[in-house]
């Protein structure tokens, strides 16, 4: 298989909850062996849709395409699709071997009892659970409990496994170690992984792909750094998490914020008038600068927040909007600033992103 | 939702519930409605057949005993009623919300089931020996000097079926209403002795009115036993008080099926006018 | 404050109200070991002695004092309770298990299966007997028309046993085992059962103490043969004596039995809610 054969796809998938409208219309096409981020605020709908897929619910309307097969109909247990649940979900009356044997020896196939063994052994072996098979789930800890339940999935050899916010239960060491154990994990075996998570930098950081998931639809699907540098609506850029999001107006080609007027070459389409800068590209210059590379931002010095690479620095506009510079330390020493001192921001003017509601010539 | 799936489930939900759903209809509705059936069935002195007729109906109207009975029925629940409330709230309030400790609370409890593990007519049957003539309660109020003469109308008379329904009965008004109190927030109480409450203010106005929902379910509960009860008034009163439930027995072991099927459906009757009634005091699904 | 006074007076309410519970069993109890033949159930004592013990296990001489017809009716009770609990468990579990799911007609199927507890048993009894006597024409027996009673009168306690169990139920584990490829049948063998089953035991526990004590069903309902409850009552109506005191006696210390192995096997089955209730609490 190469690449970019599609392992799923999914075609205007729509679940509702009564009044509630969780997946609205979705269609998405995902490729083999790859590690897909699906990023959503809570209430965007990303549990639900996974829950669809993995046949646990069932949509409203539209179809699912799993291997080229139409699933929609197909009860979960005749999928062939791994799930790893958020709380694990272990078999708490069976020990470690068993919760991974689990699926081998009640499944519709009958696995020969050796193959069980050896297979569960490899399983726990890849996760770097050997010699606890014999323990209880309730004697390991919460990121043993999570490599048992991806051993216990993967064992199944599923072309594509869900993770239903696979790290959240987990804290913030662990997160980041089972970060790149998952991606490890993954490239070992033919297998896709659709992650959903909450978090941008997790999804950022995972995925081969990403995709954003908002009121039920899924907004933008790309590489993370296509999504990073150019987000497709003002929601996104907002999710991300990394811009300084400007309102104002945009009108023949000219957007009026509280910076002044910046004329403005391309504009993404939009429900509102937005401008943005990446926290990164923002600089901060004195009161008086003159040689600005762009626009005008007065602003009021609030503080910073090391964050070992880089330096945030808070500041307020004069409409009490809250702006942040994110100074990388690998570009020299951060200039001294004093709090409650007036600066002027500005940028390359280039480097902004705006959206706006007529596109901008 | 896709059709298939969509059926897979409704089909799996009728599988489950369909032997229990049916059994019911079979043996508990079906039943029911035969009762009404053959109260307007002809009877004869042995035999009985489906002409229909009101005889029975009429039978019943005319016959002072019968309509007796009715009356000692309801007048017997209200007071076994009263009794159940009056004596068994203030132990609820004890366990279920003036102890503090969780496993006090939990012993009293079961101290009140564990006599539910002796059979029930062995319950009833232990008032004799407590009530009668030479009973228990005579002797120690003798012994004590309270009395001369051993009371006789402990034994064999209403109140002697009255004192042993309302022993056998009672934990079943305790056990709702502590239910409730124990889920009452301790910090509304606490609240309203900080704004200055006293006791009996927060009792009427707070307590009391969260605890209701039990009352009405351990009312309901004693309510539904006492009106369909036989065997208490048959071993404790001396045949001396007859409830709807004892004609019910007498009429069906002199093979009388139309009249016991009479009485069935006005205790059937009286009962859901009893029952509705308390559910219109609470709305039980809400509350629970 | 009012309730320092109000708490003692009721700690001693509650005392006598507990005494108003046991006063009866306590007589009972010491009534038992009157002396026999002659005694009567009542006091005096004219002297202690385990003759109504033995009399109840036949070991006395033959005296005026039939003794009670216990033995049949007790195996006849013990197998009726065994069926009635096998089947309203199976009942209640299949019923509870469908109202995990929402369906129309739930709050309908809800109340046809509560009035079961909740209907008189004179009433179902008499109907059922109507029913089996004048429509269908059958005999009536304890294992059958009887039977059906009891299982009408306990499937609801089961049924809301099980609701309660399954209400606290995680069901990701099932789906965990769903999506291993394991069929839901499996699934509910392999993973549900044996995670709710102390909430099955205890309604086991329920249906089987409900149907072993019952008596206004079983008095319309069954035929000729006596059961336990029967036998206890045919004593009423003729003169009582202490046999049935010790027998009193000895169904409670079988309730403790019954009891002691159902708090056995429910120390067994509490390991693995631990287990469960520990999982519950990290996610």
């Amino acid at each position: 298989m190469t690449q970019s054969d599609p392992i799923f796809r999914l075609e205007g998938v729509t679940r509702r909850y009564g009044n509630l409208t969780a997946l609205d219309g979705i269609d998405f096409v995902a490729e083999d062996n790859s590690y897909i981020a699906l990023l959503g605020p809570s209430g965007s709908g990303k549990t639900s849709l996974l829950r669809v897929i993995a046949g646990f619910e069932t949509p409203d309307k539209g179809r699912i395409w799993f291997q080229g097969r139409d699933i929609t109909d197909l009860p979960a247990h005749e999928r062939g699709i791994g799930f790893v649940f958020q709380n694990f979900a272990l078999f708490p009356h069976l020990t470690i071997f068993e919760n991974v044997a689990f699926g081998l020896r009640h499944g519709a196939t009958k696995v020969p009892d050796a193959e069980i063994t050896d297979r569960v052994r490899a399983s726990i072996d890849m996760v770097g659970l050997s010699g606890l098979e014999d323990r209880n789930p309730d004697q390991i800890s919460g990121g043993q409990k999570q490599r048992v339940a991806l051993a216990r999935s993967l064992v199944m050899q599923p072309k594509l496994v869900l993770l239903d916010e696979p790290l959240g239960a987990l804290d913030a060491n662990l997160r980041e170690r089972m970060q790149t154990e998952l991606r490890a994990i993954r490239e070992r075996l033919d297998v896709t992984f659709l992650h959903v998570t909450g978090s941008e930098t997790e999804a950022l950081a995972m995925g081969d792909r990403v995709a954003v998931l908002d009121a039920g639809r899924i907004i933008q699907h790309g590489t993370p750094d296509s999504i990073y540098d150019s987000p497709a609506v003002s929601d996104v850029a907002q999710f991300l998490n990394r811009f300084n999001m400007f309102e104002g107006s945009l009108k023949d080609g000219m957007f009026h914020g509280a910076f002044g007027a910046v004329s403005v070459a391309s504009a993404r389409p939009n429900d509102t008038d937005v401008y943005a800068i990446r926290y990164d590209r923002t600089r901060i210059f004195d009161a008086d600068a003159s040689d600005l590379p762009g626009p005008a931002l007065p602003v009021r010095y609030l503080a910073s927040e090391y964050l070992g690479s880089s330096i945030i620095f808070l500041f307020e506009t004069a409409d009490h909007k809250t702006v942040e510079v994110d100074h990388h330390l690998s570009l020299g020493e951060p200039r001294d600033l004093t709090v409650g001192q007036n600066y002027v921001l500005s940028w390359d003017p280039a480097q902004a992103i705006v959206f706006g509601k007529e596109s901008a010539r | 939702m896709s059709a298939a799936s969509t059926n897979r489930q409704k089909t799996n939900t009728f599988r489950l519930l369909a032997p229990g759903v049916v059994w019911m209809i079979l043996f508990l509705v079906a039943p029911i409605m035969m009762i009404v059936y053959v109260s307007f069935w002809t009877q004869t002195t042995f035999a009985i057949n489906s002409t229909l007729t009101l005889d029975s109906w009429r039978n019943f109207f005319a016959s002072e005993a019968y309509v007796g009975a009715l009356w000692t029925t309801i007048r017997l629940w209200l007071i076994v009623l009263t009794l159940t409330f009056v004596i068994g709230y203030p132990a609820a309030l004890y366990v279920g919300l003036l102890v503090k400790s969780k496993t006090v609370s939990t012993v009293l409890l079961v101290l009140c089931v564990i006599p539910f593990w002796t059979s029930f007519l062995i319950r009833v049957l232990a008032w004799r020996p407590m009530l009668g003539k030479e009973g228990a309660i005579n002797i120690i109020l003798q012994k004590v000097g309270l009395i001369d003469t051993p009371i006789e109308v402990l034994l064999f008379s209403e109140l002697s079926v009255i004192i042993g329904m309302t022993q056998i009965y009672v934990v079943f008004m305790v056990g709702p209403i502590a239910f409730m109190l124990g889920r009452i927030d301790r910090n509304i109480i606490e609240a309203a002795r900080d704004l200055g409450a006293g006791f009996g203010r927060i009792f009427w106005k707070i307590i009391f009115p969260l605890s209701l929902p039990g009352v009405v379910v351990g009312a309901i509960f004693v309510s539904v036993m006492v009106l369909g009860e036989f065997a208490t008034s048959g071993a404790l009163s001396g045949r001396k008080v007859n409830l709807l439930g004892n004609i019910i027995v007498t009429q069906v072991g002199s093979l009388k099926w139309a009249m016991a099927s009479v009485v069935g459906v006005i205790l059937t009757i009286l009962l859901g006018i009893v029952v509705a009634g308390f559910l219109r005091i609470v709305d039980l699904k809400r509350e629970i | 404050m009012e309730s320092k006074v109000l708490k003692p007076i009721l700690a001693v309410y509650v005392g006598l109200f507990i005494l108003f519970l046991y006063g009866p069993f306590i007589v009972l109890g010491i009534l038992s070991f009157q002396q026999g033949p002659e005694g009567g159930p009542q006091f005096p004592i004219l002297s202690w002695s385990t003759y109504w013990y033995q009399h109840l296990f036949g070991l006395t001489p033959p005296s005026r004092i039939a003794p009670l017809p216990v033995g049949e009716a007790l195996v006849r009770s013990l197998t009726l309770a065994f069926m009635t609990m096998v089947t309203a468990t199976v009942l209640g579990v299949m019923a509870a298990q469908a109202f995990r799911k929402r369906f129309r007609g739930a709050g309908v199927v809800f109340y046809l299966i509560v009035l079961g507890m909740m209907v008189p048993g004179v009433l179902t009894g008499l109907g059922t007997s109507l029913l089996a006597n004048n429509v269908v024409g059958i005999e009536r027996h304890w294992w059958s028309t009887a039977f059906l009673a009891h299982v009408v009168y306990t499937f609801p306690f089961a049924f809301l046993v099980m609701l309660a169990i399954l209400n606290r139920f995680d069901g990701s584990v099932e789906e965990a085992s769903w999506s291993l490829g394991v069929s839901p049948i499996t699934t509910f063998r392999k993973v549900t059962f044996p995670l709710i089953f102390p909430g099955v035991l205890s309604a086991m526990l329920f249906a089987f103490t409900l149907s072993f004590d019952e008596f206004p069903r079983t008095l319309f309902a069954s035929g000729r043969d006596q059961t336990l409850p029967l036998a206890i009552y045919g004593t009423f109506s003729v003169e009582i004596h202490p046999n049935i005191f010790a027998f009193g006696v000895m169904t409670t210390l079988f309730s403790f039995a019954l009891l002691s192995v159902y708090g056995i096997l429910m120390g067994l089955s509490v390991r693995r809610a631990k287990k469960m209730a520990m999982q519950e609490d990290i996610a």
